[in-house]
């Protein structure tokens, strides 16, 4: 069988899927944040794809500013959950709801 | 056309007169609340300043602003300009005088009657405020201007009256002299613009020349009327002028006496080419001053404060100038001769020759009331008095005089003024003369019951019996009034070669009515037995007792009159308590429904449910977020795809 872009767009699909229903669904803000990562790494995926069967390097590109973005938030995101974690003690979303009215 | 008067132009003459007063007030104002003592002297030089710069231009015979305008520009409304401008004709130059002197004496004597006030500089910095906006009056060169300087008399008044504002009757007197004004000068400010609509023009003399064309005007002139009415207290607005007695004895001679609400008969005069044309307005106005005359002379009979009978006695003299003005002269202009400028129908000349012998013997009297309250230590109830002659002898022999230049002794100023009233009345209009002559009757017999009550018998009550003449500043005045209220009159007999006026005022004085032959017999004969019928009834009738005899020996009558004196006030307060409060009322509950209830509430309820809308979006739960952020995209989605337009 050969590899086409259908098969790099539905695993991109199938990992954003993951990522997204996982940011949905779970509790742990740390799991959220690693859905997160995952939904940026699989529009990574769907770019390179378009890259390499395109033959240009413009999705190249992108991802390195994608990549370079996402590094940058996750030592960002990562402090904040630290620090949450050292003020409340917890980190379950549906303990953090001090926005409340 | 005389050029210079010493030396300088007429014009900067008239300027520094009208402004410094208003030079007083301010630096009285601004500088000098706390010194009471320099702000008198600052105010009285300023009225000697106005007093010789007014008659200095009066009688050197400097005319100006008649045929050319000496006017500036103040302000552009479109294609309307205003213009603020000096208009000195004979009119002007005699009510300068009248103001000056008066004015000056008023002040002169206020230095002593005030003396010991606390808020002396708030007294003096009103009246330089007074005289600033009295002469902007008389020298103003149209309406406009006239308007506001109108308003300005009236604020002045209104700060004069109140001046002992810790007292209630004060402080009432005063907001009703306010009111009354603006409704008379609502009606005012109307006339100025039909006016304007009506000629293009609110310029005295061009009102003069569109006038002189014949137009028939009756609406405007009764509108302008109207603004005579409130300042001139005519009925049915005179409310305001027996309570006004509530200020300064001072204040009540030179304002509520003898000059500002002599401006309602100045404006007059002054509009006096729009009257000509306009018959019925004319007759209007003769009934509403003879209605007045007779009206407050009723009402002084049973007055028992002193200075409400001199108040009452202004009334009554202010109606016979209003009806004189309104009776119109005795030769009819023929219809040809309209075109000249100087045509006059209305009874200008016996208006304005009352209104001149009326400031100098009403100010003579209200300044001998002052100098009687002052003696009597702020005793104003005339029962109290009695016995005065021989306390006050100056005060006694000059209130003589005035009293009887009211009642019209022959040779006095009131004589000739008020005869010439009566003998335009009994050419013009019977049933009017007749009133007339029953008010002089009144003015004879309340006149002689104060000055019998006041001065003759024995005194009753301790205050009479250590009254005290004032200082020289008190006395002074009264001497150069009661002079005045001697010659004023003596305009026009033999030929004027007595008339302290000169030749100066011949454009009104040439106006004065004057009886010839027959005629003359008559209204001499009329008016002495008018006088004597009056003046002896009074004086066998009342005892120098401390009750009102009337009110023993009639009480009916006296009763009548005293619900004659109170029933306009009745039916004032009768109306603002069934008509006006419960349509105040009326309308504050349509306010609280529509304005503040359905648009101020209700868009505050409107934007409160939105807000009420949007915190129930925020849960404070990150999924919740979450779920919002999916709709917005799927939105955004169906938008980018085309499925919603």
């Amino acid at each position: 069988m050969t590899v086409g872009i259908n098969e790099y767009l539905y695993l991109s699909a199938i990992l954003f899927a993951i990522g997204f229903f996982g940011v949905l669904l779970r509790k742990n803000t740390l799991v959220i944040y690693m859905c997160l990562e995952l939904m940026l790494v699989a529009s990574t995926v769907a770019l390179v794809a378009f890259s390499h069967f395109n033959q240009t390097m413009d999705g190249n590109v992108f991802v390195f500013f994608i990549l370079t973005v996402a590094a940058a938030e996750v030592a960002v995101g990562l402090a904040i959950i630290v620090a949450l974690f050292r003020r409340r003690q917890t980190i379950q979303v549906e303990e953090l709801n001090a926005l409340k009215n | 056309m005389i050029n210079s008067v010493f030396g300088y132009s007429p014009l900067l003459i008239a300027l520094v007169t009208l402004l410094t007063p208003l030079a007083s007030a301010v630096v009285i104002a601004l500088f000098l609340r706390r010194a009471g003592g320099i702000a008198s002297l600052v105010s009285t030089l300023t009225a000697a300043v106005v007093a010789a710069g007014g008659l200095s231009l009066a009688f050197s015979g400097a005319r100006f602003g008649v045929n050319e305008l000496q006017q500036a520009e103040w302000l552009h409304l479109g294609s309307f300009t205003l213009s603020l401008g000096i208009k000195f004709d004979d009119l002007s130059a005699l009510m300068i005088s009248i103001v000056g002197v008066v004015g000056l004496c008023v002040h002169v004597f206020s230095l002593g009657y005030m003396h010991d006030d606390e808020a002396k500089a708030r007294y003096f910095g009103g009246l330089s405020i007074f005289m600033f906006s009295m002469l902007g009056i008389v020298l103003a060169d149209n309406l406009f201007m006239i308007f506001i300087f109108w308003e300005l008399v009236g604020f002045s008044s209104y700060v004069l009256i109140n001046h002992y504002h810790q007292k209630q009757s004060a402080a009432d007197a005063s907001k009703k002299a306010f009111i009354a004004n603006r409704v008379g000068d609502f009606g005012f400010l109307l006339g100025i613009i039909a006016c304007y609509y009506a000629f293009g023009t609110v310029n005295l003399t061009e009102i003069g020349t569109v006038a002189a064309g014949g137009v028939s005007a009756n609406v405007i002139a009764l509108l302008l009327f109207c603004g005579a009415v409130g300042k001139s207290a005519q009925v049915p607005l005179h409310v305001w002028l027996p309570d006004a007695m509530e200020g300064p004895t001072p204040v009540s001679a030179l304002i509520h006496a003898a000059t500002m609400v002599a401006a309602g008969i100045f404006m007059l005069c002054r509009i006096e080419p729009l009257f000509a044309a306009s018959p019925i307005a004319l007759d209007v106005v003769t009934w509403i001053g003879a209605a007045t005359a007779l009206y407050a002379a009723l009402c002084a009979i049973t007055q028992s404060d002193i200075k409400k009978v001199l108040a009452y006695s202004t009334l009554s003299q202010l109606g016979y100038m209003v009806a004189a003005f309104g009776l119109g002269r005795l030769d009819v202009v023929p219809e040809g001769a309209s075109g000249s400028l100087t045509f006059i129908t209305a009874g200008a000349g016996a208006a304005m020759f009352h209104l001149t012998t009326h400031a100098f013997f009403k100010a003579l009297m209200f300044l001998g009331s002052g100098s009687v309250i002052h003696g009597c230590h702020h005793e104003q109830n005339i029962f109290k008095m009695g016995g005065l002659w021989k306390k006050m002898p100056l005060t006694f022999i000059t209130f003589t005089l005035g009293v009887l230049a009211i009642i019209g002794m022959p040779g006095l100023a009131g004589f000739f003024s008020k005869d010439a009233i009566l003998y335009l009345a009994m050419e013009n209009n019977t049933p009017v003369f007749v009133i007339l002559a029953i008010s002089a009757v009144l003015t004879a017999f309340y006149m002689v019951r104060l000055w019998k009550l006041v001065f003759i018998g024995a005194p009753r009550s301790d205050e009479a019996s250590h009254a005290h003449e004032g200082g020289i500043s008190m006395t002074l005045p009264l001497i150069v009034l009661a002079v005045l209220s001697v010659v004023g009159g003596w305009a026009t007999i033999f030929g004027g070669k007595l008339s302290i006026y000169g030749d100066k005022f011949a454009q009104i004085f040439s106006q004065i009515p004057e009886a010839h032959g027959a005629d003359h017999m008559t209204i001499l004969i009329v008016s002495i037995i008018v006088m004597t019928l009056g003046a002896g009834a009074a004086l066998l009738f009342y005892k120098s007792e401390s009750t009102d005899t009337l009110a023993a020996k009639a009480p009916t009558a006296f009763c009548s009159l005293n619900c004659l004196q109170g029933s306009f006030d009745t039916i004032y307060n009768g109306y603002v308590a069934k008509v006006q409060q419960p349509f105040a009322k009326a309308l504050d509950l349509t306010e609280r429904i529509l304005i503040s209830g359905l648009i101020i509430r209700g868009l505050a309820g409107v934007t409160g449910l939105v807000g009420l809308g949007a915190r129930a979006l925020h849960t404070g739960s990150l999924h919740t977020y979450v779920y919002w952020f999916l709709g917005g995209a799927a939105i955004l989605w169906a938008f980018a795809g085309g499925w919603i337009n």
